[in-house]
């Protein structure tokens, strides 16, 4: 299975994500000084999802835009489809974008979700049954709908839906904004303000759309020179080293045991507030150390409308 | 009176010259102040710093064991030139830190401290007064010299920045690769460094084309020119609390046809 798409041609820092030659020179320039890359220990290798447009669906078989590739899938009885909650084929409708993760026994595809979307942030304002969300200065700021059967589920894990406090919520795309489906942690909410202390490198990961690139946004980018942190970002919930855009993570699904090398793309100042743990198999240490692109995160076995996974992270000292 | 207050400065330059000695010769500066000033490339000398440290110690062993004249004069004549020094540094690079007690003396130089090299002055001056070696006085001084002593180590101790620098090193110290590091100190401990005044003639621009951080390093590479060939020339600044080391690299400069990203391989 092709991947998808990787990290855009835009200059690198704060601003945009670091483009494939200041990567490649900062790969070298390491190791010419430093090294080569400290060999990871035994994994499973990822996954090969894929990301793209749906063109056409029938029971057998997903046919999607990529780029410029047109891909086909294989579809099973056993593919099980996510949109806004599980669903059936209908939901493979033409126009609506997909991430797909394919079986890890055998040929076919695994899981689909449709229109996945996610926001993370602190809220900025509450309507009647909309929030207004500021998800930090990398990203946007977004409009939740929240319908009242997702409203209910996730009052459950943000009982203070009220402005400053912190929200996490996996939903769909819509016209109007995300449409909330479920809460993206399954832990209580934090005060944004909330800073505690935390073992390093064993912790949570999560997913964040990215601006549609693969790569993870890190919480700890140094705010010095030209490595593409936020100057004015607050300490993170857990004491990472400090790194740069560009830098391979060693991700390890705690869970699964897969393991990929992921580039830093983006400054992760939004999931370093989060003290939060993950539940998927343990109960992981507290703090997000990596938010991955969606397809970075069904790579290595995650399922996005869960929203976190235990995780382990390398990174060279 | 006059000789219980002369007894009292020999111990206590006794004790001063003895903790300077010692700390200049276990806490070692670092990084050695970057800088043209004489003053500061003598710093910059390890050798000079040790000489000036048993100095020390064998002026404060020699003010414990004799009474010459000789000796008092050479200790007076010592924290003169130690208050020109500091007064010097005060003028002309108050952000190198005075290093009187090696190491521990990086805080930026002061009225403070102008003021207490000029009172030890004052002190060994006073001390010409006094009859009998720094070990007679202490068999035989009376309280009133303990006292004496014990409130100017007192404000000594309330003129130095040094107590509190030495009680951070025996603090948590946060590891190098989550320890915030200004760029200032990067550039410091780089532009004095071996490898920078090696390599600084074949930089074709002192400003690097990127600066970023992997851990306990943080890089900057240069472009630079050797012969004829178009280099980039890399250094790695450690971000350690002390004794932060210095690397370099010199790399071939890229070139634009070296092809799509070479993401790492998926582990095995």
């Amino acid at each position: 299975m092709p991947m998808s798409r990787r990290s855009g041609p835009s200059r690198g820092g704060a601003a945009g994500p670091p483009p494939a030659r200041l990567i490649r020179s900062r790969r070298r320039h390491r190791q010419a000084v430093l090294g080569p890359f400290r060999a990871p220990g035994p994994a499973l290798p990822p996954l090969r999802s894929c990301t793209g447009i749906i063109l056409g669906a029938d029971r057998h078989r997903l046919v999607l835009q990529s780029g410029t590739d047109e891909i086909r899938l294989e579809l099973t009885p056993d593919t099980r489809v996510w949109y806004g909650g599980r669903t059936g084929l209908e939901a493979l409708r033409p126009g609506r974008e997909a991430i797909v993760r394919p079986r890890d026994d055998g040929p076919g595809v695994d899981r689909i979700w449709v229109d996945i979307t996610r926001v993370t942030g602190t809220i900025l304002s509450r309507g009647q049954d909309a929030i207004e969300v500021d998800a930090g200065p990398h990203r946007a700021h977004t409009q939740v709908l929240l319908p009242r059967q997702a409203l209910e589920r996730v009052l459950v894990r943000h009982p203070q839906l009220e402005p400053g406090h912190l929200i996490d919520v996996i939903g769909t795309r819509s016209p109007d904004g995300t449409l909330a489906a479920r809460p993206g942690t399954a832990q209580p909410w934090h005060p944004a303000a909330t800073v505690q202390a935390a073992g390093p490198l064993h912790g949570t990961a999560t997913w964040s759309d990215l601006g549609h690139r693969r790569g993870a946004a890190y919480p700890a980018v140094d705010p010095e020179g030209d490595s593409g942190g936020c100057p004015d970002a607050r300490a993170g919930c857990v004491a990472l080293p400090y790194l740069s855009l560009g830098h391979d993570l060693i991700v390890r699904n705690s869970c699964t045991e897969r393991a990929a090398a992921v580039p830093v793309v983006q400054c992760g100042c939004v999931a370093a507030r989060f003290c939060d743990r993950c539940v998927e198999c343990g109960t992981s240490p507290r703090g997000r150390l990596v938010e991955l692109s969606p397809a970075d995160y069904a790579d290595l076995g995650g399922d996005l409308d869960t929203g976190c996974f235990n995780v382990t992270l390398e990174v060279s000292r | 009176m006059i000789e219980i207050v002369s007894g009292a400065q020999v111990l206590f330059l006794t004790a001063v010259l003895l903790t300077a000695c010692a700390a200049k010769l276990v806490v070692r500066e670092e990084p050695a102040p970057a800088g043209d000033e004489w003053l500061l490339k003598l710093r910059r000398n390890r050798r000079l710093a040790v000489a000036v440290a048993l100095a020390e110690g064998g002026l404060g062993l020699a003010l414990l064991v004799s009474a010459h004249p000789a000796v008092r004069i050479a200790v007076a004549a010592w924290f003169a030139a130690a208050t020109w020094v500091v007064g010097e540094l005060l003028n002309r690079r108050p952000d190198a830190g005075c290093g009187c007690f090696g190491g521990l003396s990086t805080a930026r130089v002061g009225r403070r401290g102008l003021l207490r090299a000029a009172g030890c002055t004052v002190a060994a001056i006073a001390s010409l007064h006094a009859s009998g070696d720094g070990l007679a006085i202490a068999a035989g001084a009376p309280a009133m010299t303990g006292l004496l002593v014990a409130t100017e180590l007192a404000l000594l101790v309330m003129l130095s920045p040094e107590l509190g620098a030495l009680l951070d090193r025996y603090r948590a110290i946060v590891p190098c690769e989550a320890r915030p590091s200004p760029l200032a100190e990067t550039y410091q401990t780089l532009h004095a460094s071996s490898d920078w005044r090696e390599h600084r003639s074949a930089l074709r621009s002192t400003e690097p084309v990127d600066v970023w951080r992997e851990g306990c390093w943080r890089l900057l590479a240069y472009p630079a020119r050797i012969g004829d060939e178009e280099l980039e020339i890399v250094f790695a600044v450690s971000t350690e609390q002390r004794h932060r080391a210095v690397r370099v690299a010199l790399v071939e400069s890229e070139t634009e046809d070296s092809g799509p990203t070479p993401f790492r391989p998926v582990l095995a």
